[in-house]
């Protein structure tokens, strides 16, 4: 009896970990997933981005299949705002 | 036993026998491999030599494009506004003018050079003029508004400055920014604009071109806060120019007894909201001393210096709230004049002193706040609704006569309205149809001479007053 309830508390944990690790996963920001990818914005223009994620390959080849959709999106976007060629703040000694 | 043994023998030799056989046939079809073998490798050293000749082939038309790339020192980008702007003025004493279906086009070609790793280049080449004219706007000529009021088809250097950047990897790196700055478009207009910031200071307080240096130091490593910068700035205000015989056109300085530059010296704080993502706060104090009368006028007889002015700002926006898409900013001006016993006189007619009456030297307070929002809704955010809010006290002075809006609205001493709706057309171009309301209360808004009074309609000179100034406009913008 005793066994059984430390089996359902480890378990329990367990489930907990995984369920928060998964979130963690969820939460996190596109510029965290860039890192995690090793991905670098400014090395590419907003056209070739574009054509990154239009092509099932070069998703595979840089891991963002990997990723769930919400994510895809908030990548992509994250991703052409920071293209090599995309607008940029204009500010003094920055 | 001997049968077996006799067995075992006849056995035995059958076997070896078979062995032999079967090697036969082993060494045999071993030989053919290696046959095969020797075959492909023949095939793959070809294969090599010719992936070898393709990728020196690969390797000098990236040499080729790089070499190109190098060649094109500066990049250009594109900024293109085209403007229909209705008027509705009434004037103090009730009555009213038209003036409608003005057209102008903005043209700003955006220039980017990286010099080094330390250094880079931008600069910004703009007209701005009505359609149909190539009248030369005298305003022109005042430095802070060359290329940002309509005037002629003229291409004027709105900014061209130096980045220089030192100690980029160390705790506290550290900028000199050298030249004509970055100092019109400032925060918050880049919601109107839907563009990134597209300048360094609050557009309440300053908006035009500024010739100057400014020190910037990258603090968000020693405060731990993310875009945090304390910067230093020093700017010509006006340089006073002066015709002398034989001395071809003119010389800047300190130029004689009667008249001294305009000079401006400020600090600036740009931050974050701790753990806010896309906040921004500034904070800054700034001073102009010697303000010049009219910096048009080169008759020091008549022309002075007339006084200084203490700029302080305060502002904090927010930008796509929690993913929301809503954008909020709130700022807010104080401005202190000190003004000196001299007044402007042209042609016998006496202006006043800064912000006052002929040797009225009393201090002037001025205070003004700017509130704004934008929401974006639709179909990847396609339409923004737009409202902002600004009002300002009687004696509310700041530098933004170089102001993109013609009316200079942030130099109200009043309040103005203004809502807004936008269609992104794509990533670069937006339509925006709008609406300005301006309810002057006092008179000479954004003037640093003369004594600011209360508008009424029996004031003096009621009919050349304008009381109340609403606008209708379509805007067409393109940033690429």
């Amino acid at each position: 009896m005793f066994h059984n309830e430390i089996s359902k508390l480890v378990a329990l944990c367990v489930l907990s970990i995984t369920t928060c690790m998964y979130a963690g996963n969820l939460s996190l920001s596109p510029q965290q997933i860039t890192k995690r990818l090793h991905l670098i914005p400014a090395s590419k223009a907003i056209i070739q981005w574009e054509r990154v994620f239009k092509s099932k390959q070069k998703l595979k080849k840089y891991k963002i299949n990997t990723l769930n959709k919400e994510q895809k999106v908030q990548l992509k976007e994250y991703l052409l705002n920071h293209a090599i060629d995309s607008d940029q703040p204009t500010v003094a000694g920055v | 036993m001997k049968k077996i043994l006799l067995t075992l023998c006849v056995v035995t030799l059958s076997l070896s026998a078979n062995t032999k056989n079967d090697n036969t046939v082993l060494l045999k079809s071993l030989m053919k491999e290696v046959k095969t073998l020797k075959q492909e490798v023949v095939s793959l050293k070809k294969s090599k030599t010719q992936y070898n000749q393709s990728i020196d082939d690969i390797y000098e038309n990236i040499d080729r494009v790089e070499a190109e790339g190098f060649q094109n020192k500066i990049n250009f980008g594109l900024g293109f506004k085209t403007n229909l702007d209705n008027f509705t003025k009434t004037y103090a004493d009730g009555h009213k003018v038209f003036n409608n279906n003005i057209w102008s086009n903005k043209l700003m070609l955006n220039m980017k050079a990286n010099i080094t790793d330390n250094m880079n280049f931008y600069g910004r080449l703009s007209m701005y003029k009505y359609w149909g004219s190539s009248y030369i706007h005298p305003y022109t000529y005042y430095d802070n508004m060359q290329g940002r009021v309509p005037s002629d088809s003229s291409l004027y250097v709105e900014r061209a400055y130096i980045n220089w950047f030192l100690f980029k990897d160390s705790l506290l790196p550290i900028a000199f920014t050298i030249g004509r700055q970055p100092s019109s478009d400032g925060p918050s207009n880049q919601f109107k604009d839907n563009t990134k910031r597209k300048g360094t200071y609050s557009a309440l307080l300053y908006d035009g071109a500024a010739d100057g240096i400014v020190f910037t130091a990258n603090i968000s490593k020693l405060i731990k806060l993310p875009k945090s910068y304390l910067r230093f700035g020093y700017a010509k205000g006006f340089g006073y120019s002066q015709t002398i015989p034989n001395v071809s056109n003119a010389f800047i300085g300190a130029s004689n007894n009667d008249i001294k530059d305009t000079n401006i010296a400020g600090f600036f704080l740009d931050t974050t909201v701790p753990n806010v993502q896309n906040s921004f706060i500034q904070v800054s104090y700034s001073k102009m001393l010697d303000i010049v009368a009219n910096p048009l006028d080169k008759n020091s007889s008549q022309n002075k210096n007339i006084g200084d002015v203490d700029l302080y700002g305060a502002m904090v926006q927010f930008t796509n709230i929690n993913n929301t898409h809503l954008d909020l900013f709130a700022q807010y001006g104080y401005s202190h004049a000190k003004p000196n016993k001299n007044s402007y006189i042209d042609n016998g007619v006496n202006y006043g002193g800064l912000l006052g009456d002929t040797s009225d030297t009393t201090t002037k307070d001025g205070h003004s706040f700017w509130l704004g929002s934008r929401y974006g809704f639709g179909k990847k955010q396609k339409y923004k609704f737009g409202l902002e809010y600004n009002q300002g006290s009687k004696n509310w002075i700041n530098l933004t006569q170089g102001s993109f809006d013609i009316y200079n609205k942030l130099a109200t001493r009043g309040n103005a309205i203004e809502t807004y709706m936008m269609y992104v057309i794509n990533r670069y171009a937006n339509l925006r149809i709008g609406y300005v309301n301006i309810d002057y209360k006092y008179t000479r808004s954004g003037w640093f001479v003369g004594k600011s009074r209360k508008i009424s309609n029996s004031m003096d000179n009621a009919q050349n007053i304008v009381d109340n100034l609403k606008s209708v406009y379509l805007k067409m913008s393109v940033h690429f």
